[in-house]
């Protein structure tokens, strides 16, 4: 007798037999559930709405495995010149402490560090939000992540406090089919407020899937900004979730630039669940070559008197994939609502597809909401007047472009961050 | 400099100019004139090199080159500037990136080196001064949000940079109000030279109270049908263009 794999069980055998047995009592319970509902579901397909435009059929044939160690590489080369920023870094998913700078004083105005550690010092304090966000029941990627993941950052600002510098939570991934599954979670206290940078890299991989939660809750007034750049090699896939939670009063506000992978996908969450809070969402694909770059953005309004603005763009070169898909959902107490969202996307070639789909829900009657969504080529009549003025074809373009993507990256209000993305965008470029 | 002979253009298909005759020599201003729908635009646009016009005959000679062979480009980079009669806005390029990239590009097309930054200021700061153009445009995003009066300006302050052999003004006076147009005229009248040329394209004589014209052609149904001196500006400012229809038949 003989029976055969499905693709599903043979890409999660390579998953087992991890051991979690040190974690707590409560940290185990989240995987083993986690793990009950992997093995009931099934990976998404294009059939399924929510996936219609992003294949996951090549990622489920790879042969991802997690590691169980790291080395310390030369990491240099990664960091971001001129970021005066605290840093944690991940190896593989794993905390490398040699290259971090962790906050753990209980008299200090923030916890910084692994979420493996947190789960020991912080256990009791992270119950009440690990996992709440990002359930494992949202999804396969969610649940693969909540069972297997392997370590993450843990950052808590205290009440009132600021954060004195930018966070910079850097993952590098290293190796041949490595699976990497980093799980964050970011508290920011009533009142206080920080700054993260979460950048994705690759120190040298063949064939990577990098699968990383992260969850964020902002307390009352609490500020929270988000620059997150994903820019691992071509032969990395990424499935990311953003799951954020904000109470009355409190401003998120997240930049996300996918700009290099092989398949890129990111979801993210938002509840407004207090009066007068504020949502900032803008993002920038540059896709170019086979690239596929995909954006799920899902916004929504649970309290009266919140505010969303959104602003997603993207420049589809070559054979490159851009999806877009906005859902932003009033619910019926949250009347006074504001919410924007707009999606504009430039193809510069006849292979080149931008996908975009906004979703409007409204149930509450007193609200102002607005969509759009523009999918076109150059502005011909902006480049002839550039030429008329004896600028080359070429450079009028290129100028035309770096203006496109300016308006995302006006919105990167920390100028070495800015020029490190528009350096990675301008060597694409050319 | 500039040669124009039995030139033939249309638009999908529709003859427009159907064998223009003009001469432009160093040091002259010829002004344009014609009625709506004579051709105006068209010959504008086919000087500038826009790809929706297709020539179907005749030949235009620009300092001894086919100009019509040249890229838009390298008719600027070759000293022809168009003020456009509806300068495009361009959101995110802003003017003073946009200028600089233009003139170096032009000098570069004239094998000179790039401005330094400091040469480039101070030209920036004589020409802005020179067509009275707030220097808090230069940071502004090209044209965006610009009023009517300040995109002409604008173009006058581009034409001051680029600093062309010929300068052609597509309609500059459409829609200014007196004090601008004074303000575009003292630009042209300063830029002036025994080396330049303009061509001055306009439905209406007020302009050329300020720029004066040493030729006015007329220009109807595709074609010059009259030319004379400034006094002819002032004749059809009075008569309309009827009479020389008249005259035609």
């Amino acid at each position: 007798m003989s029976f055969t794999l499905t693709d599903k069980e043979r890409f999660l055998i390579n998953f087992e037999g991890q051991d979690f047995s040190k974690e707590g009592k409560n940290f185990i319970k989240v995987r083993e559930l986690a793990l009950e509902y992997l093995k009931e579901s099934d990976f998404p397909t294009t059939k399924d709405e929510l996936w219609k435009y992003t294949s996951v059929n090549s990622l489920l044939k790879e042969g991802f495995k997690p590691q169980t160690s790291i080395n310390n590489p030369h990491i240099d080369a990664h960091k971001i010149a001129g970021l005066d920023a605290y840093q944690m870094v991940f190896i593989n998913g794993f905390f490398a402490p040699l290259f971090s700078d962790v906050q753990e004083d209980e008299l200090g105005d923030f916890f910084l560090m692994n979420i493996n550690e947190a789960k020991v010092k912080r256990g009791q304090f992270m119950e009440q939000y690990f996992g709440v966000l990002a359930k494992a029941k949202f999804g396969a990627f969610n649940a693969l992540n909540a069972a297997y993941s392997q370590d993450g950052v843990y950052l808590h600002v205290q009440p009132g406090k600021k954060v004195d510098k930018p966070i910079h939570l850097l993952f590098l991934n290293e190796g041949t089919n490595v699976a990497v599954q980093p799980r964050n979670l970011i508290v920011i206290g009533k009142n206080a407020s920080a700054e993260l940078l979460i950048s994705f890299d690759t120190i040298d991989t063949d064939n990577a899937l990098t699968n990383v939660i992260s969850e964020y809750v902002v307390m009352d007034g609490g500020q929270l900004t988000v620059n997150k750049l994903q820019y691992e090699n071509d032969s990395t896939y990424h499935v990311s979730t953003d799951s954020v939670y904000q109470h009355k009063n409190s401003v998120f506000h997240i930049n996300t630039f996918p700009l290099s992978g092989k398949m890129i996908r990111n979801n993210l969450h938002i509840q407004l669940d207090g009066q007068n809070a504020e949502a900032k969402l803008f993002g920038l694909n540059y896709v170019n070559g086979k690239e596929h770059f995909d954006n799920h953005t899902f916004v929504e309004h649970i309290k009266p008197n919140c505010l969303s603005t959104e602003l997603y763009k993207s420049v589809v070169n070559d054979n490159g994939v851009s999806v877009f898909n906005g859902k932003i959902k009033v619910h019926v107490d949250a009347q006074k609502t504001l919410a924007y969202q707009s999606n504009k996307n430039i193809i510069t070639h006849d292979d080149a597809k931008a996908y975009s789909k906004p979703e409007l829900e409204i149930y509450a009657d007193d609200v102002k909401c607005s969509h759009g969504s523009t999918t076109g080529q150059f502005d011909e009549e902006a480049v002839f007047y550039l030429r008329a003025r004896g600028i080359k074809e070429s450079s009028a373009r290129k100028l035309l472009l770096n203006a496109f993507a300016g308006e995302v990256l006006d919105k990167v209000e920390n100028g070495v961050v800015r020029e490190f993305i528009e350096k990675k965008i301008e060597r694409k470029l050319n | 400099m500039l040669k124009i002979k039995g030139l033939k253009a249309s638009i999908n298909g529709k003859a427009i100019l159907k064998g223009l005759n003009l001469e432009v020599k160093p040091g002259e201003v010829h002004a344009i004139m014609g009625p709506n729908g004579s051709g105006k635009s068209t010959l504008a646009s086919v000087l500038a090199g826009k790809e929706e016009y297709e020539v179907t005959g005749g030949s235009v000679t620009f300092r001894g080159k086919d100009l019509l062979d040249l890229s838009p480009e390298a008719r600027a980079g070759e000293g022809l500037f168009m003020a456009f009669q509806y300068p495009v806005e361009i959101p995110g390029v802003s003017n003073i990136n946009f200028i600089k990239t233009a003139v170096n590009e032009v000098r570069e097309y004239n094998k000179m080196p790039p401005l330094e930054t400091k040469e480039f200021m101070k030209l920036l700061k004589d020409k802005q001064a020179l067509v009275e153009l707030d220097g808090k445009l230069a940071n502004r995003s090209l044209n965006e949000g610009f009023s009517g009066g300040e995109k002409k300006r604008n173009e006058i302050f581009q034409m001051a940079m680029l600093n062309p052999v010929l300068g052609i003004l597509d309609e500059t006076d459409s829609g200014l109000d007196i004090d601008a147009l004074r303000i575009v005229a003292n630009g042209v009248n300063q830029l002036k030279n025994k080396n330049n040329a303009f061509v001055v394209i306009t439905h209406y004589q007020r302009l050329l109270d300020y720029i004066v014209p040493d030729f006015v052609h007329v220009l109807y149904d595709g074609k010059i049908v009259k030319t004379g001196d400034k006094k002819l500006a002032l004749e059809l400012e009075k008569k309309g263009y009827d009479w020389i229809t008249k005259e035609l038949v």
